[in-house]
Formats: structure tokens, C-alpha cells, sequence
């Protein structure tokens, strides 16, 4: 493998996020981190890892959530849910932090950020958004996005997204990242102005889609097994944990029934009435209690979906890269085919059968002019193709770092 | 029922019950299956209930529901021994071992009954017998007969829906021994029915069958006057007292029924949510085969889905064994009670309406004939025997009922902690952080 230039080794060593859903989390945490791992992985001094926006620290948090109404595209009233950005910068010299900016998103320009993102980046392994609607939901759980358990946790995955977006060396220093920090109008239409959408490959939209690839990458293979076998599992996990989840919620409230009937046993008798009647309250507290500790196990059920998206992000990676190595060989052969007909044209031997030759012999031998113009068009293409070739191969250097982002997602959180 | 499938009893063979060796020719009990064998009740005065970090040896629980370690099932048992009206105990009966005999017309199970007694009554000090349910149903009735003033303590129920249960099933047969226990005791409790003498017969003969047979019928006097009673005589006025108790007992198993059908619908729920635990744990062993450094954290938290499983099957197998045959046996307990009340009713409303027919032939003598004398003797001693066989039903029922909350509270507390400690069991391997590399 070519050495790539030290710098470019550096900053793929995405840090580890530490302690996850805390709503205040520093941004200072998550830099300490990566500097750390980077004094044990690779040369350098801790300078370039621990900066952002210019030398300068920053703490992002989503500090709330807001009910609003308003108009969508087709002038029709709605209601969605609006979060407050807060970005502080940290001064290097007292600690304080001082409030730089803060503005109101929703669900829909974190999207359309993320997207932007995957096209604008198909070798990183982009942080996933938490779900856009609930799922793996048992039954008591309110499917309903406006339900305020629903929303908190969705603060939390949106701060965890941006932070993590943050604390990415290359991510860190997108501009439309910025803006989206910053520029509270008019960002959308600028997002819209870099033509993102028509950049991305619409053959990654199929999903089944299989590009034949002559020599594939072990290593993405592998990649790409492991991000399918970790979906499938983590998907099956959360199913049936909805389902334990349905269960268990069964048996507390059923229990609940116990407290009706032990008040009205302790109303005829005499003795055993207190003792009864305390029974059946406790009875009440009891079934009450579930509603708490699922609510609570929700958050688990969170992470998990982190990883389950984050499996999808990493399968997405390797799909761009199955692709991009497809392009490659095609570009290749078509080059080295091109290549011959030029070398046979120049030299006059038809080595291969080709419709041309036929009609050669059969209707006589082009003028000299002809062949001349052809060689040239054909020597045209064979610069273009190399070309494409030399980016491609470029494109494909970038891509081999992805085996180091397993590392980091296994120095991730281990599982609750 | 209970989880698992059910353990038949091993067999003795197909002989006949006459070919059996007498049980007082100290047959040992080689092919004796059943984990609770009863303690002689020597043993269990013996025992200090102080110490409330007392543990009991396995299989030491008499009859009992709770755990061995339970404080409050230490203290039960210690109140249901001291309250016999402070009176020294002096017979004691015990129901254990159960085996099947196959015949040729049939198979059932006998059970082992153990008495002590330094009574007059009984002609030895000690004596074991074996019987069967049958025969436990001709005591009852006979009981019933004899002592029909009295509340009779009930009996399990007879009939099982075949193909439903098992009735040879460890579980089934050891439930039923349990109740078939607590039938005995509550009698040996009774001042008046322990001394009865077909209870004596039941607890002492070799043959029991013979002593059916012959038909004799040792009545009481007042058994015997009641049993003629005539029925159709229309009460006038119950009194209060006696109105109040038909009351609370229709009330009583009425909320009873409440209780065992939300019971039942526990267990059912807790049986549906360990099925999904028990694919729960099983996805993370299957992650765990997907991992390098999770694979053993992933491993852990599997064995320790696994261990909340078993604690829970285990919390529901109690549930069924232990707490659902109590609800059912006070049902069937009021029911018979109220069948004593209308037999009271029925004597008064006899007495009622002799007297009103003595009255109405208007007779200067003020003189009372003999039989409406013997219709408010009778009457008379119905209530009072009736009455203070009440406070006794209130009193036992009191203990009963605590007992067996306290023993659902204390399973399930048993139950949650065991799962505690399985999830904090893992939690230092799942801190552990691998080594950077």
C-alpha cells in the first residue's frame, strides 16, 4: 500500500464518544480522548486533533425541544417538533464558555445535513440520526412522534449526532456543518446549492443491486458481512426485547386488578381489613412501577438502534466502495480495450475479429485521413480514460482506511 | 400447570392391596417418591425459632409454602403451634408418602398417616396407616353425620378433568397431600371433632375397609336428632349474628374466586413473558459469536437471561403449587359452611313452629311438651357450637391468609433478588475495559 502522507493517517482516528447521552456533554471529553489515542497509535503531537473551527474548542448541546405549528409545501397547517442548537466556545485560558450561537432545528435539516453528508463523504462512516419514526415499539408505547418521551429521547440522539459529527477530524471542518451550526436562514437553500442530490449515484439506491467485481477488497468483503450479520442480529434483538418488553408490562398490571379486590375483601373484615387494605395499595404501587422501568430500558433500546444504524452507515460505506471499485475495472477494461484497437489501427494487424475488419476486407480499406481521425478520437479517449483512471485509483487510497473504523467502533461503548 | 413435563410416581406393580405387608410390620419405603416428607412433630417443637438466619435442612418444610430462610415463615409456623389455646398439644397427625398401586381394576395412590398420641382414646401411643382419597371422602362424611353442627374442614376436589391434569403427576400428587395434611390437622385441632370416633378409627384401624362394611354408625345424640330433622319448615326470622356470617361468607368466596381467577392470570402472563426470555438470552450468545472483544460481555449477559429465566419458571411453579390450592380449599371450605347454616336454619324454623303451633292450641297450661323442648335444646347447642366454630374458622383463616401472602411476597422478593444478583454478577465484566492496543 502507497504510504499516505502522515497527516492523512492522523486524522482517521475518529474518537471514541464517551459517556453517551449526557445532555451537557463537552465536546473537551471526546477531544481529551482522541488525543490520547492518537499519542499511542501514530506520530505527532496532539495539535491537529484537538481543534475546531480555527483553534478553538466548542461545546454543542440540544438543550430543548419545542412543539410549533406551521405550513409545509403544500401550504398545509402541521405540527412538528423544533430543537435549540447551543454552541459555546471555550476559552483556552479561564474555561469559561461563552455562548456563540444558538438556533432552532428540526428533525428534517438534521436529515438533510446527514445526507449531504453521505454523498460528500462515502469513505467515512457517517453518525447515524436516531429513527425517524418509532419502531420495535410493544404495544403501550405511543408510536406517536409527539409523544414527550419520544421526543426527549430524540433530543438526546440528536445531540449525540452532532456531537459525534463534531468530533470527527475530517467531518469537524465541513463548512455546510458549520452553517448548520450558525446560520439559522437561508441554510437549507444553501445545502440545496452545493447539488448534493444530483451528485449522489442513484445505483446505490437499489439496494440488491450487485456489481461484479473481479477482484474485490478482502477486507470490505468481510466488512460488509459483518455490518449485514450485526444488523440482523441487532434488529432480532430488538424485536424480541419488544416483545419481553409487552409481556412483562402484562404482568405488572395485571397485578393491578389485585388492588380492587383487596380493598373490597378488607371492607368486611375486621382484623385482616388494614392488612388488606395496605396489601392492595401496594398492589397499585406495584403495577404502576412498569411504566417507569420501561421507559428507562427505552434509552437501551436506543443505543441499540444507534448500532443498528451505524451498521447500516458501515454497509453503505462498503456498497460505495463496491461500486467505486466496479467503476474502476470497467473504466480499466474499457481503457486497455480502447488501447488495442488504437495499437491495431496504428499498426495495421487485426489481432482481433471486429466488425471493421470484416468490412474492410469485404468493402476495401479506409483512406489514410480516415484511420488518422480515428486514432486521434481513440487516443482522446485513452487520456480521458487514464485519467479517470488516476482519480479513481485515488478515490480508492481514501477508501482502504475504512479497516481502521472497525477499530474504532469496537473502542465504542460496550454494550450495557 | 406448572412448567416441565410432569413426573409420574414410580409403581409398586400389579398386586392387590391384600398383598401389601401391613404397614405397622415396618415396611421401609424403598419405592417412596415424594421430596417432603413431613417431620415428626417432636422435631419441630425441638427447633429454636429465634435465630432468624436459621436455615433448615432440604426437605424439612412441613407442609409448608415459604422459603427456608423466610423470617416471617419461621414465625408463622412458631404462632400456628402456640396457638392451641394454650394448651399443651397431645396428638399428632401426619400425612406423607405417597405411592401408586397399580391393580388389576385400577391404580391410585395411597398415603402414609402417621399418629402420636398420649390419649386415652387410642390404644397406642403411635400408629401409621395407609390410605387412599376414598377414604378420606367416607371420613368427611361421616364427620359430616355425626358432628353436623360442626364446620367439617374440606376436602380437596374429588374429580380431576383427565387429560387436563395428570393425577399421577408429582406436582398433582404432592398438592394434594399437602391439603390432605391440612384436612388431618385442622381436625386434630378441633376439641370436639378429634375426639370423634370414626376420625379414631380412620387414624388407628388396620382395616378400614371391613370397618366400612359393617356400617356402624356411632352417632352422637344430637347427630342423631338432627339427622331427623325434617326440612320444609320456612324460617321466620335469622338472627342476626348467623345473617352476618351467611353474609360475609358469600361475600368472602365471592372475592375469594376474584382473587384465584387474577392469580391464575398471572401465572399465565409470567409463563407467556419467560417464553420471549427465553429467546431473549439467545440472541446475545448468537451476537456474541458475530464479536471479538464484546464476545465475552455478550456471553454474560446471555447466562444472565438465562438465570432470570429459571428464577422466574421457578417463581411460577410455587405460585401454582402453593398459593392457588389455598384459595381453592377456603372456597370449598365456605361453601360446606354454608350448607351448615341452612342446617341451622332448619332447626330453628322446626323449633319455630312447634312452638307457634303449641301456641296456638291455647292451652292454659304453660307447660311445654317434651319434643319442642328438644327442638330449642337442639337449636341451642347448633348455635353455640356453631358459634364458637366460627371464631375458630376466623382465627385459623387469619393465619391462613397470612401466611400465604406473606409466602407470595416472599417468593417474589426471593424471585427479584435472584435476578439482582445474576445482573450484578456480571457487571464487573461488563466494566472491564480491554487493554488499548
Amino acid at each position: 500500500m502507497e504510504q499516505a502522507p502522515p497527516d492523512l493517517e492522523r486524522q482517521w482516528q475518529p474518537a471514541p464518544l464517551e459517556p453517551l447521552g449526557h445532555p451537557d456533554a463537552e465536546l473537551q471529553a471526546a477531544v481529551d480522548e482522541e488525543a490520547e489515542v492518537s499519542r499511542d497509535e501514530g506520530p505527532g503531537d496532539g495539535t491537529m486533533t484537538e481543534n475546531n473551527f480555527g483553534l478553538k474548542k466548542i461545546e454543542i448541546s440540544v438543550s430543548e425541544a419545542e412543539k410549533r405549528t406551521g405550513r409545509n409545501a403544500m401550504n398545509m397547517q402541521e405540527t412538528y417538533t423544533a430543537y435549540l442548537i447551543e454552541t459555546r466556545s471555550v476559552e483556552h485560558t479561564d474555561g469559561q464558555s461563552v455562548l456563540t450561537d444558538s438556533l432552532w432545528r428540526r428533525y428534517s435539516e438534521f436529515e438533510l445535513l446527514r445526507n449531504y453528508l453521505l454523498v460528500y463523504y462515502p469513505h467515512i462512516v457517517v453518525p447515524p440520526l436516531p429513527e425517524k419514526r418509532a419502531e420495535f415499539v410493544w404495544h403501550k408505547l405511543s408510536a406517536d412522534n409527539m409523544d414527550p418521551d419520544f421526543v426527549e429521547r430524540r433530543r438526546i440522539g440528536l445531540e449525540n449526532f452532532l456531537l459525534r459529527v463534531a468530533s470527527h477530524p475530517i467531518l469537524c471542518r465541513d463548512k455546510i456543518f458549520y452553517l448548520f451550526l450558525t446560520q439559522e436562514g437561508n441554510w437549507k437553500e444553501t445545502v440545496n446549492e452545493t447539488g448534493f442530490q444530483l451528485k449522489a449515484d442513484s445505483r446505490l439506491k437499489a439496494l440488491n443491486a450487485t456489481f461484479r467485481v473481479k477482484n474485490p477488497d478482502k477486507r470490505f468483503t468481510e466488512l460488509k458481512h459483518y455490518s449485514d450479520e450485526l444488523q440482523s442480529v441487532i434488529s432480532h434483538l430488538l424485536r424480541v426485547r419488544a416483545r419481553v418488553a409487552d409481556r412483562l408490562y402484562g404482568v405488572y398490571k395485571v397485578h393491578g386488578n389485585y388492588g380492587r379486590v383487596f380493598s373490597e375483601w378488607s371492607a368486611i373484615e375486621k382484623e385482616m381489613g388494614d392488612g388488606l387494605q395496605s396489601a392492595g395499595h401496594h398492589m397499585d404501587v406495584y403495577a404502576s412501577s412498569i411504566d417507569d422501568i420501561l421507559e428507562d430500558e427505552e434509552h437501551y433500546a436506543d443505543q441499540l438502534k444507534e448500532y443498528l444504524f451505524y451498521a447500516e452507515a458501515l454497509r453503505a460505506v462498503c456498497r460505495k466502495h463496491e461500486l467505486m471499485q466496479y467503476d474502476l475495472e470497467m473504466a480499466a477494461q474499457d481503457l486497455a480495450s480502447k488501447k488495442q484497437q488504437c495499437e491495431e489501427l496504428a499498426t495495421g494487424t487485426v489481432r482481433t475479429f471486429s466488425l471493421k475488419g470484416m468490412t474492410t476486407k469485404l468493402f476495401g480499406q479506409e483512406t489514410p485521413e480516415q484511420r488518422e481521425a480515428r486514432i486521434k478520437v481513440l487516443e482522446e479517449q485513452i487520456n480521458e480514460g487514464e485519467q479517470q483512471l488516476k482519480s479513481k485509483n485515488l478515490e480508492g487510497r481514501e477508501f482502504k482506511f475504512g479497516p481502521m473504523l472497525r477499530n474504532a467502533l469496537a473502542r465504542c461503548n460496550p454494550v450495557k | 400447570m406448572s412448567g416441565g413435563p410432569p413426573r409420574g410416581l414410580p409403581s409398586t406393580g400389579p398386586h392387590s392391596l391384600l398383598d401389601m405387608p401391613h404397614p405397622l410390620a415396618g415396611s421401609s419405603s424403598e419405592e417412596a417418591v415424594g421430596g417432603d416428607s413431613t417431620p415428626s412433630p417432636d422435631l419441630l417443637m425441638a427447633r429454636s425459632f429465634g435465630d432468624k438466619d436459621l436455615i433448615l435442612p432440604n426437605g424439612g418444610t412441613p407442609a409448608g409454602t415459604s422459603s427456608p430462610a423466610s423470617s416471617s415463615s419461621l414465625l408463622n409456623r412458631l404462632q400456628l403451634d402456640d396457638d392451641i389455646d394454650g394448651e399443651t398439644r397431645d396428638l399428632f397427625v401426619t400425612v406423607d408418602d405417597p405411592k401408586k398401586h397399580v391393580c388389576t381394576m385400577e391404580t391410585y395412590i395411597t398415603y402414609r398417616i402417621t399418629t402420636k398420641s398420649t390419649r386415652v382414646e387410642f390404644d397406642l401411643p403411635e400408629y401409621s396407616v395407609r390410605r387412599r382419597y376414598q377414604d378420606f371422602d367416607w371420613l368427611r362424611n361421616k364427620l359430616e353425620e355425626s358432628q353436623p353442627t360442626h364446620l367439617i374442614p374440606p376436602l380437596p376436589e374429588k374429580f380431576v378433568v383427565k387429560g387436563v391434569v395428570d393425577r399421577f403427576s408429582e406436582e398433582f400428587v404432592e398438592t394434594r397431600r399437602k391439603a390432605l395434611d391440612k384436612f388431618l390437622k385442622r381436625i386434630t385441632d378441633h376439641p370436639v371433632l378429634s375426639f370423634n370416633e370414626h376420625f379414631n378409627i380412620f387414624l388407628t384401624a388396620k382395616d378400614l375397609n371391613a370397618y366400612k362394611k359393617q356400617g356402624m354408625a356411632l352417632l352422637s345424640r344430637v347427630g342423631e336428632s338432627v339427622k331427623h330433622v325434617t326440612g320444609g319448615y320456612k324460617l321466620r326470622s335469622r338472627p342476626l349474628e348467623f345473617a352476618a356470617i351467611g353474609d360475609y361468607l358469600d361475600t368472602f368466596a365471592l372475592k375469594l374466586g376474584t382473587i384465584d381467577r387474577i392469580a391464575q392470570r398471572i401465572i399465565k402472563e409470567e409463563i407467556e413473558y419467560l417464553v420471549e426470555l427465553r429467546e431473549h438470552g439467545p440472541v446475545y450468545s448468537t451476537w456474541s459469536a458475530l464479536e471479538g472483544e464484546l464476545a465475552e460481555p455478550l456471553e454474560g449477559v446471555s447466562a444472565c437471561i438465562g438465570h432470570c429465566s429459571t428464577a422466574l419458571e421457578e417463581l411460577t411453579d410455587d405460585m401454582t403449587e402453593d398459593f392457588l390450592p389455598v384459595l381453592r380449599e377456603y372456597i370449598l371450605y365456605s361453601d360446606s359452611m354454608k350448607g351448615v347454616l341452612k342446617k341451622r336454619d332448619q332447626v330453628q324454623a322446626e323449633y319455630e313452629a312447634k312452638l307457634e303451633a303449641v301456641a296456638l292450641r291455647k292451652e292454659d297450661r304453660p307447660k311445654v311438651p317434651a319434643d319442642v323442648e328438644k327442638c330449642q335444646d337442639r337449636m341451642e347447642c347448633f348455635n353455640a357450637d356453631l358459634k364458637a366454630d366460627m371464631e375458630r374458622w376466623q382465627s385459623s383463616k387469619r393465619q391462613d391468609f397470612r401466611q400465604l401472602l406473606m409466602g407470595m411476597a416472599d417468593k417474589n422478593i426471593q424471585y427479584y433478588e435472584k435476578c439482582l444478583m445474576a445482573w450484578e454478577s456480571i457487571i464487573p465484566l461488563l466494566q472491564e475495559k480491554p487493554e488499548a492496543k
